[in-house]
């Protein structure tokens, strides 16, 4: 017999006379008008939106919901910020109780798991009809589409970058306007700047952080025009065995490593600590995050101090881990009309020109106008990596790439730490062939 | 039907009667007994039903749930089908699920035995009224008090190579090179994280048998000084055996506490490198909240909870006190030791 989670549920609270409970209302007030599918959708929506964000965008978030509630007397957004290690089980319970938050900040690696499930309202005819949908980041749209069909907008960026600091290019002699576009050079720079000595090391890394890993030396990968899956949903295949841009780049973190290029912590940094040698002055490389690094700084160091780049390949080429988090509606939503109302809102070039300043970057590639660039120079660098951001569209992100145990980490250890590069692939490619297996 | 004889000339009845103050004959104290007694237990139902309920609401309840969930292919999202046992033979020939469940029995054959012992050792310390037995009953004790992830964090950081505190001091008397990687080798991982946990845990263990040991009549070392008994021959004699209970309280928390390990893996090494130090709970975490394979993963954690079952009920019998398993109805006298008002600390 084949059962739905919810009917069980429901059974199960029938059973504990706690169904009224349990059926009890999210605080969302439905739209008066505006029901999916007619013109009046996402228009001079009422009552309340509830909005989950997680705290990764705690400001952002808030500032948003402050300026709306603001200026919309009759749509008012309540937001709910949800914890970065349980958000995906929150929103599964919610969705299996029929008791959904109306718009979902969801992280757009996870997307995929609900989009298969139909847990979201497909938005193909709103989106369509947005001015700007060729100028959306194409690697959230990519995460949100399924079957051909759209499930789901950008809603901030989080990008990965190169930082480097500028006072330590002129010490080591190199010109801090002229950062590094190849491997060869980072390799090169970095070890220039090592030489300064005095507990100055010429680049960094999360060597015990999985994801941290996974964001920043993958876009590497993909300048190079190589991926390490390929085919869609179902019936994905691992690409390790012969991919040469993945040897290219696991063969800079190994010289990197021998060559001592780093601090001795940098293998133990489970990502707790990533980032703060880098702000602290002591660091002359570092991939990372630009919203990680606004956030360790004082705002007078960035673009004096501290400046960014694109994430170069191997030989030139450039391009940027698409993370971030995905606007969704789930199906179950009481007011989707209002919910899609407040998303077109948070769209709009004003609202997205203030991202920079809360620490994300906008996921309109058109924003990126000489203005912006003038104003937010840090911010334009990530922005303009979005139109060649990518984000692998799988099931099994999160097992792939962000478990200690994963094939990623095993492969990334095996080449870095240990030296065996054969050996290495091979592990990335079984690990990766059996998780795409099991989810296919 | 009529009471056979004058039930009030019976002079019995006024002995095995209730407590009524009437003289009632054995039928009619057999009836009264019987109306008593059932209003008693009514009585006590009503009482106990507050509770009972709790308990089934809270704690059967999702416990057979759990049982129910575990026999399905549950999913994060979506419908799921009835798959009977399927979860639980999986899991048998599952060399993860295996190696974690090997691992935790390691774990916990590593730290238990130091845990009682430290903790026995800081009982001996601080059980007396000296001067300073209240502040290193309290440092002892603060471990415990400020909690094991947030200690587990401090540890992560004393942990690093070149910049933690344990590298520094190891260096500086050649245990260790300033530059060793504890967080990231099975072997110095599994060996940080024992001690880091013996001297976590070893407060409470300290805190259960010092109050045991506060409990047993100044008298007996008296009398066992009398006899010449020296101070390791008190310890044995007098103090071990009165602790029993104690000991075996203890020893079940910190059984239980290793089989549930999960903060200080999860914080310090995430189970690895790979998955060698990856406890079983962290083992039910990843396949539920990672993988999202939520039916498997809760037959992982009813079995768990089988196995520190039947492993408690094992600790409980071999610990048990020597007259505890003699029957209600035994009406033989025991002998145990007097135990008059304590005058005061001892020594």
């Amino acid at each position: 017999m084949k059962l739905s989670a919810r009917q069980t549920l429901t059974g199960a609270a029938a059973v504990m006379l706690l169904s009224a409970a349990a059926c009890s209302s999210s605080g969302s007030t439905p739209s008066s008008a505006g029901s999916a599918g007619s013109s009046s959708f996402g228009v001079n929506a009422t009552g309340t939106v509830q909005f989950w964000a997680r705290t990764v965008s705690k400001t952002l978030a808030q500032k948003l919901v402050s300026e709306f509630n603001a200026t919309h007397k009759n749509l008012q957004v309540k937001l709910t910020l949800t914890s970065i290690n349980d958000d995906v089980t929150s929103l599964a319970t919610s969705i299996r109780a029929g008791n959904p938050p109306d718009v979902v900040g969801l992280n757009d690696i996870d997307t995929p798991t609900f989009t298969r499930e139909n847990a979201f309202m497909n938005l193909t005819p709103y989106i369509d009809k947005l001015p700007f949908k060729s100028d959306l980041s194409p690697g959230h749209m990519g995460l949100a589409t399924y079957n051909g069909q759209e499930y789901g907008v950008p809603y901030w960026a989080d990008l990965s970058v190169l930082w480097y600091n500028k006072t330590l290019f002129k010490e080591a002699g190199l010109n801090p306007d002229n950062p590094p576009t190849t491997y060869a050079q980072i390799l090169s720079d970095a070890q220039a700047i090592n030489k300064l000595g005095h507990g100055v090391s010429g680049f960094t890394f999360a060597g015990d952080c999985q994801g941290c890993l996974g964001f920043t030396v993958q876009p590497g990968i993909w300048a190079d025009g190589s991926y390490l899956t390929s085919g869609g949903i179902g019936s994905q295949t691992a690409s390790i065995t012969n991919n040469q841009p993945l040897v290219q780049a696991l063969t800079l973190y190994r010289q990197i490593w021998t060559q001592h290029l780093v601090p001795d912590n940098d293998r133990t940094d489970s990502g707790a600590t990533w980032g703060e040698d880098f702000a602290a002055g002591k660091i002359g490389i570092m991939p990372g995050g630009y919203g990680q690094v606004v956030d360790l700084v004082k705002p007078s160091q960035l673009g004096t101090e501290f400046m960014d780049t694109q994430l170069p390949g191997s030989n030139g080429g450039y391009s940027t881990f698409d993370g971030g988090d995905d606007f969704v509606i789930p199906t179950a939503a009481k007011n989707a009309s209002g919910a899609w109302e407040f998303i077109q809102w948070v769209l709009q070039t004003q609202q997205q020109v203030q991202y920079p300043a809360l620490g994300a970057t906008p996921i309109r590639t058109d924003v990126l106008t000489p203005t912006f660039s003038a104003t937010n120079p840090e911010d334009a660098v990530a922005l303009k990596a979005l139109a060649k951001g990518y984000a692998p569209v799988t099931l099994v992100y999160d097992q792939m790439f962000n478990q200690a145990s994963g094939p990623w980490f095993q492969m990334f250890s095996t080449a870095v730490y240990d030296g065996n590069m054969s050996l290495a692939v091979q592990q990335g490619q079984s690990g990766l062939t059996r998780l795409l297996q099991q989810a296919s | 039907m009529t009471p056979p004889g004058n039930v009030l000339s019976r002079p019995r009845a006024a002995r095995g009667g209730v407590r009524t103050g009437r003289r009632l004959g054995s039928w009619g104290t057999r009836v009264l007994g019987r109306g008593l007694g059932a209003r008693r237990s009514r009585t006590g139902m009503l009482l106990v039903t507050p509770a009972v309920a709790m308990v089934g609401l809270f704690v059967l309840f999702p416990l057979g749930f759990a049982v129910y969930i575990s026999l399905t292919d549950w999913p994060l999202i979506g419908p799921y089908h009835f798959i009977g046992g399927q979860n639980y033979s999986l899991l048998v020939h599952d060399p993860q699920f295996i190696h974690s469940v090997l691992f935790t029995l390691l774990y916990t054959a590593i730290v238990t035995g130091p845990i009682l012992l430290v903790g026995y050792g800081m009982a001996v310390l601080v059980r007396s009224g000296r001067f300073g037995s209240v502040f290193f009953r309290t440092a002892f004790f603060l471990p415990f008090i400020v909690g094991l992830a947030t200690e587990s964090f401090m540890a992560l950081l004393e942990l690093q190579p070149d910049s933690g505190a344990a590298d520094y001091v190891l260096s500086k008397i050649g245990l260790a090179h300033a530059n060793t990687a504890w967080t990231v080798d099975y072997g110095l991982a599994l060996t940080a994280i024992c001690v880091f946990v013996i001297w976590f845990a070893s407060g409470l263990t300290m805190m259960l048998l010092m109050a045991g040991m506060q409990g047993i009549p100044v008298e007996l070392y008296e009398a066992a000084e009398v006899d010449g008994a020296s101070w390791w021959q008190k310890e044995w004699r007098v103090t071990l055996p009165l602790l029993r209970r104690n000991i075996a309280l203890a020893l079940i928390i910190s059984v239980i506490g290793s089989f549930l390990a999960f903060n200080q893996f999860y914080i310090l090494t995430e189970g690895g490198p790979g998955t060698s130090t990856q406890p079983v709970v962290m083992w039910i975490y990843e396949e539920a909240f990672v993988q999202y394979h939520l039916g498997y993963a809760t037959a992982g954690a009813i079995t768990l909870v089988v196995v520190i079952g039947i492993i408690s009920a094992v600790q409980f019998f071999l610990l048990r006190d020597s007259d505890s398993g003699r029957s209600r109805g035994d009406r033989r006298p025991v002998r145990r030791p007097v135990r008059r008002p304590v005058r005061g600390t001892r020594r």
